[in-house]
């Protein structure tokens, strides 16, 4: 088999001649961007050949590679066949880079009613006088003990096995781990002396891109450790279509199940690992993840969720036991994954409805999930509508000229001084800027609009004379860093182009809020709360947000970041086991409005394209202050 | 009026989320109810407050009536609202052709046959003139039934028997009554003779009366004579006063406010100097049946047109087929427009192409109905389509040369079509009119 | 207590007034006033507000113009002084639009030949005027200079804003003394945003007709009637954005394919029936100026309007 040498870290691998590259780099362990699913197309998996033969035909990806690329040897790690021994360069830009996952949960004040059990317990050891059988004895101490009765706790066979030889070594002082299950009470595991207080669970927040976990302790509820991971995933495609794609090919269910249960465990390990504890001491495991990840985690497959009709194959609760799917945990220990609602909402937004608590308060709520993809929920605990759209990549930094993720070295806040136009920046890590994230393009735009510098269209005002304001290659741009000042040697500017595409990102946000208001009879002011789920949420600024119209006006004092919503509610249900019960009846409560069949929503959505809103009387205080700002701009 | 909210329906369902009704839970049946999607009673445990507030919501508050019988016939009333972008306006007005019962026979059928035969096709569809209405001028019951006897000979279209005197109606009717003619007109002194041939014959009845509150008791005169099938003539001398009388008439009905005033609307159009004013003003506002002299070519067709405008649903776009279409007979150096499948961007493209007498090819991909704006706003239109469409409808054996016109509102496209597709994009104009000199000026294969 | 039509709007349409006279400083015989309505047009006993505004257009460069629309008028069409002379003795509009249609060829530069156009227009006709400039960012700063330096006074119409361009429209309007016409692509809320984008800039509302640009029939009109009712029925439920006098202009239809197949005589009957039928629902549907190119549309699209408008139809000039 051809060797396959990766640079500059000299990691090497064994591959079957034939394969891809990107296949040797997965193999070996290295996380490649592959937006397309690995179909030749996004030109993201560039990697360098150094020496060797691979099978590569240039010619058909010319309007990808440019002329000097070809001659550097550079390719396409996706579609480059692996002929004999290769030494291959991989390029930073390449490379899936570190981001910032959110993995705090914020505190969530909830019952500790685990759903799992440990009990030390000191039998009295058999005699002719008492020759009542090993598992009954243990049962009764149980029983004796506070725990289930005796005859409700069934005992698997696996289990059963190993109670003579644990009673016995451990001279009759042993720990018996009890589970409640859907089936009732069950004995999970039995073991030596006293490891009552080694009982632990996971929390896992299973996202398309990343992956945290969250170790807790169910004998007090303390947290013990966190890990995070990259989805392996990824190297199979960016977003979530393409791995349903992906996984349609033969194999591909399979391998992209077997990265999830992997990347699951990295982080658990991890998590494991800062926490100083055993990972078989983990007894239960409670994933919240959208419905195509939890499908693919389980093995179902996801194909039918992507075309008409539209169905998941499940959309209640799972259980099994973690073991089966390959999770690196206690041989008997459970496995919770949340129920869905549909096959674009699914249990990683239940999820943050359970850990925002709207669920079960009489005040209307709207909680927000953004990403490329995003998610609304209107209601209470009696009604709940929701719906799921594509926001566009805009608001994570994609598809706009110096966007990028919120990596180090992103500019994540901007203020401009509307006299002299002369924005004041701070990047992630303070490095100096390479681009501007998702939290800064919000500043920036409403900084512009504050400054009179963009119309409320997005379109840049050109009659200003300032040096920033100039007219780009195609578009009229304002510069936010002068070359000088950057990482990179180039301003960096924002287009007019790059406005609207994110004021195309926030109306569709806006546009659906108002639907589903619009659908309920609901204004603004009856609103209690606005909850932000997701890293986007937790870092912008509300004030802004609400100035450009991304989410409708309320008093800021109502919009609350509730960070990574997904695994505060897995840490909800896997501490309180009450909970769970609660997401079946949130699941069957939400009606689910699909926006594409509202008649109405294009309607919105146009409305929404201004800034903030068409109707500026759904944002009385941002007119305010808009008109203040008109008037200050009108008198410099 | 108003609709109800989904929210406010849930409020009055029972919350049992017992699944009898099809649905998984009581408000998303609210959800379908709001939407008309769904009937109250499928609900087993509605109480009776409930049911009276969303019956009467679904219920269309315009009396259903149907002319004529066979193919030809037509439907009238159940209209919802009072402007189309509320909803849809739901059955068009019939075109109802006059002749006086003194016209010759022979000039009689010829104008049926006209009525009969003439047919405009549209965005596929057969566009006619509804039927033929017979005037009794004479005032002699032969004359009319022979008169009728006429247009039954040569056709067996829809028809509206116009006198106010019983005998010469019962004598046209003995022709034609069994076809469901509408009868012209009841009014306070013969109403009881209109409504007993009315019932004889199964037929619509329309009534007429001096003003709005005289016609509300008409019809529910007509009502306690058990004929509730028919329509309200509002035909005044006065435009204006047809104009405010539709207009109340349909305010009163959609809102229920006054239900004796919920029929359809009978409009006599043959008035002089004016029939083009009131044939519009008919099918703009509310009016179903319109009668009028024989329309020339030219206005038939823009009077169809219209009607066909005013019926569409205006929440469902029309959509094209998307495809390559050719305009003229173009050659391998044919420009190549891109353009969307909605139907206003498509048609008026290719008028302003047509116009332009260059040969050329218009490639439509599929924005599911929206226009170009609005289809690059909302992401509908992206490159990788295009490249797609190219491959899909071999664009590429259709013309010999890689050049793309695109339309100028997509010219923040322009670069990533260029690069997904490796054909070089010109930027059209954003206004299709000037397309013509753009291909002049700007057009070099 | 008879039934009647019920009115609970809340809303009235504001009024914009075209054209100046001798003693407004400017030099036109009369001057036009379009809005005022508390109700859809032609609506109540005695309807607020003014009879519609019949307009006809003209062109500078008449090869970019229906030919059916140029026959119609002979010689005249060849020179755009004696064609506005022409309409305001034969044709009798209110309002004489004058389209700068030279203006849309490509590498245009002639401003001031533009200049010139619109000071032998205005000398030529004494009526109230409305001039459509260039549509091209590239030129529409000099062309808007041009038209609004050599109508100054005169308060005429000036078209056309557009979202994307806007700013150069407005300052000539401002500068001169003119108002503008707000174009949209056949949307409400364009139409709004862009009346919002004029206000923010200093144009009062007074000064704004909206033009939500009308479809021919059978092509898209169907959209500009209703996007017009919901302009009309929101101004009037209280949205001042949206409560100015709209224009609609039957640019469209005398370049469908019916009009343009049909030969001689046929081809101005189509023409004329294509034009009434497009402009008379729009003024149903709201339209306080409803424009037309073939002057035989003028007297018979006047009359069916006030028919409309007046109680007593035919009740003397």
């Amino acid at each position: 088999m051809p060797t396959v040498t990766f640079l500059p870290s000299f990691r090497k691998v064994e591959i079957v001649k034939g394969s891809t590259i990107l296949e040797a780099a997965q193999k070996a362990g290295f996380h490649i961007n592959v937006v397309c699913g690995g179909q030749g197309k996004c030109g993201k998996c560039k990697v360098i050949v150094k020496s060797g033969r691979t099978e590569f035909d240039h010619e058909q990806y010319e309007s990808i590679l440019s002329a000097a690329e070809v001659e550097d040897g550079v390719c396409l790690a996706c579609q480059a066949k692996v002929i004999d021994d290769l030494r291959v360069v991989i390029p930073d830009a390449t490379l899936v880079q570190e981001q910032q996952i959110l993995v705090d949960s914020g505190e969530i004040p909830t019952a500790l009613n685990p759903a799992v059990w440990k009990y030390f317990l000191t039998l009295v050891p058999p005699s002719l006088d008492d020759q009542s059988p090993d598992l009954t004895r243990l049962l009764w101490e149980i029983e004796k003990s506070g725990g289930p009765k005796e005859r409700a706790i069934y005992a698997p066979l696996e289990v059963i096995r190993r109670i003579p030889r644990v009673l016995r070594d451990s001279g009759w002082k042993i720990t018996a781990t009890v589970a409640l299950v859907p089936g009732g009470y069950r004995l999970i595991h039995v073991e030596k002396g006293d490891t009552a207080s080694h009982i632990y669970g996971a929390a896992v927040d299973l996202g398309t891109t990343t992956i945290v976990v969250y170790i807790r302790n169910l004998a007090d509820g303390h947290i013990m450790g966190i890990g995070s991971s990259y989805n392996h995933q990824i190297s199979c495609g960016e977003d979530i279509l393409s791995r349903v794609t992906y996984a349609k090919s033969g194999g591909g269910l399979t391998k992209l199940q077997s990265l999830a249960v992997d990347s699951i465990n990295v982080a658990l390990t991890e998590a494991s690992n800062s926490a100083g504890i055993d990972r078989e001491d983990i007894y239960e495991v409670v994933v919240a993840g959208n419905t195509i990840m939890t499908h693919i985690l389980m093995g179902i497959d996801p194909a039918y969720m992507i075309e008409e009709p539209y169905v998941p194959v499940v959309r209640r609760y799972l259980t099994t036991a973690a073991q089966r799917i390959g999770l690196a945990v206690g041989e008997n220990s459970g496995l919770f994954i949340f129920p869905a609602v549909s096959d674009f909402i699914g249990g990683d937004i239940i999820a943050d409805i359970l850990a925002s608590g709207m669920a079960e308060s009489e005040e209307i709520s709207l909680l927000i999930d953004i990403g490329t993809n995003f998610e609304v929920v209107l209601g209470n605990r009696d009604w709940m509508f929701t719906c799921a759209g594509a926001a566009g990549p805009a608001l994570e930094g994609g598809e706009v000229l110096f966007g990028m993720r919120a990596n180090p070295g992103a500019i994540e806040r901007i203020t401009i001084d509307p006299v002299t136009l002369v924005p004041s920046f701070s990047t992630i890590h303070n490095q100096k800027p390479k681009g501007i994230c998702g939290s800064g393009l919000i500043d920036l735009l409403a900084q512009l609009l504050e400054a009179c510098v963009i119309d409320r269209t997005g379109r840049i005002n050109m009659t200003i004379a300032h040096e920033r304001i100039r007219m780009g290659r195609h578009v009229p741009e304002f510069v936010v860093a002068w070359k000088d000042e950057t990482a990179i040697g180039r301003d960096i500017v924002v287009t007019e182009n790059d406005i609207k595409a994110l004021i195309m990102s926030k109306a569709s946000v806006l546009a659906a809020c108002q639907t589903l208001m619009n659908k309920a009879g609901i204004a603004r002011g009856e609103i209690s709360r606005i909850f932000f789920a997701g890293a986007f949420g937790n870092y912008l600024d509300k004030n802004h947000a609400i100035t450009i119209g991304l989410i409708p006006e309320v008093p800021v004092g109502r919009v609350t970041g509730i960070g990574n919503g997904a695994i505060a509610g897995a840490n909800i249900a896997l501490l309180n086991r009450r909970k769970k019960k609660v997401l079946d009846e949130i699941a069957e409560k939400i009606a689910y409005v699909e926006l594409n069949a509202e008649p109405a929503f294009m309607d919105e959505y146009t409305r929404s394209c201004f800034l903030p809103h068409t109707d500026l009387s759904l944002f009385p205080d941002v007119e305010t202050k808009l008109g203040q700002c008109r008037i200050r701009r009108g008198s410099t | 009026m108003a609709s109800l909210k989904p929210l406010d329906i849930y409020k009055l369902l029972p919350k049992k989320n017992c699944k009898e009704c099809g649905d998984p839970t009581c408000l998303t049946f609210a959800m379908k109810l709001a939407g008309g999607k769904a009937q109250p009673d499928q609900c087993p445990y509605l109480d009776e407050n409930a049911k009276a507030i969303l019956g009467a919501s679904t219920r269309p508050p315009i009396q259903k009536v149907k002319i004529g019988v066979g193919e030809r016939s037509f439907t009238l009333g159940e209209e919802m609202v009072q402007y189309r972008h509320e909803k849809t306006f739901i059955h068009e007005p019939g075109i109802m052709t006059a002749i006086p019962d003194t016209m010759p026979g022979d000039r009689i059928k010829e104008i049926t046959t006209d009525v009969r035969d003439y047919v405009l096709t549209r965005i596929g569809t057969d566009l006619r003139l509804n039927g033929i209405a017979i005037r009794c001028e004479s005032g002699s019951p032969g004359e009319f039934s022979r008169a009728v006897e006429a247009v039954e000979s040569v056709a067996d279209l829809p028809e509206v028997l116009m006198s106010t005197d019983p005998v010469c109606m019962e004598a046209g009717l003995g022709v034609s009554g069994n076809y469901r003619p509408l009868i012209h007109a009841a009014t306070h002194e013969n109403y009881q003779e209109m409504c007993r041939l009315a019932k004889k014959f199964s037929c619509p009845l329309a009534i007429r009366a001096d003003t709005l509150d005289s016609l509300a008791d008409l019809s529910s005169k007509c009502a306690t004579e058990g004929v509730s099938n028919l329509l309200l003539d509002l035909t005044s001398p006065s435009l204006h006063e047809v104009l405010n009388r539709t207009t109340a008439v349909r305010q009163h009905a959609v809102t229920r406010q006054t239900p004796a005033l919920g029929y359809p609307v009978f409009l006599d159009c043959a008035q002089p100097g004016l029939e083009d004013a009131f044939l519009v003003t008919g099918v703009a506002k509310f009016g179903s049946v319109l009668v009028c002299n024989p329309l020339s070519q030219p206005v038939r067709k823009a009077l169809l047109v219209l009607r066909q405008n005013i019926y569409t649903d205006p929440q469902k776009p029309i959509q094209i087929t998307p495809g390559l279409y050719r305009i003229g007979s173009p050659g391998k150096d044919a420009p190549v427009l891109l353009s969307v499948n909605f139907s206003l961007t498509f048609f008026t493209l290719q008028g302003y192409l047509e116009a332009s007498r260059v040969p050329s090819l218009m490639l439509v991909v599929d924005t599911e109905g929206l226009s170009v704006l609005t289809a690059v706003a909302s992401g509908k239109l992206q490159e990788a389509m295009v490249k797609e469409a190219i491959a899909k409808f071999d664009l590429g054996n259709a013309v010999s040369h890689r050049k793309l016109i695109i339309p100028g509102y997509a010219a923040p496209l322009s670069g990533r079509i260029e690069d997904a597709t490796g054909w070089k994009v010109l930027v059209g104009p954003r206004d299709a009119a000037d397309i013509a000199e753009f291909l002049l000026q700007e057009w070099k294969p | 207590m008879g039934i009647s039509t019920i009115s609970d709007w809340t809303g009235q349409i504001g009024e914009l007034v075209i054209g100046a006279t001798r003693s407004e400083g400017g030099t036109r015989s009369r001057t036009l006033k379009v809005g005022g309505e508390k109700d859809l047009n032609g609506i109540g006993n005695a309807p607020l507000g003014y009879p519609a505004v019949v307009a006809y257009e003209i062109a500078d460069d008449p090869d970019l113009w229906p030919a059916v629309a140029r026959h119609a008028v002979g010689d005249a069409s060849s020179d755009p002084a004696a064609w506005a002379r022409f309409a305001e003795a034969e044709i009798r509009p209110d309002l004489i639009r004058l389209y700068c249609t030279s203006t849309r060829r490509r590498g245009f530069s002639d401003c001031a030949a533009i200049r010139k156009t619109v000071e032998e227009v205005l000398q030529a006709t004494s009526l109230p005027i409305s001039i459509e400039g260039s549509n091209d960012p590239a030129i529409d700063s000099e062309v808007y200079q041009k038209i609004g330096e050599a109508a100054a006074g005169e308060r005429i119409l000036l078209g056309t804003a557009e979202a994307g361009r806007y700013r150069s429209v407005a300052a000539a309007a401002m500068a001169y003394g003119h108002s503008i016409i707000a174009q949209s692509p056949i949307d409400i809320n364009l139409a709004k945003q862009l009346n919002i984008l004029l206000r923010e800039i200093g144009i009062p509302r007074d000064r704004i007709a909206i033009d939500p640009y009308t479809g021919a029939l059978g092509y898209g009109f169907e959209y500009s009637y209703s996007v017009m009712e919901r302009i009309r029925t929101a101004a009037l439920k209280g949205d001042e954005d949206l409560a100015m006098p709209m224009i609609s202009s039957a640019v469209d239809s005398l370049t469908i394919k019916e009009v343009r197949e049909a030969e001689g005589e046929d081809a101005d009957r189509i023409a004329v029936a294509w034009e009434l039928y497009a402009m008379l629902p729009a003024y149903l549907a709201g339209a306080a100026i409803v424009s037309v190119r073939h002057p035989e549309t003028v007297p018979l699209i006047r009359d069916a309007c006030s028919s409309l408008f007046q109680v007593h139809p035919g009740g003397g000039e």
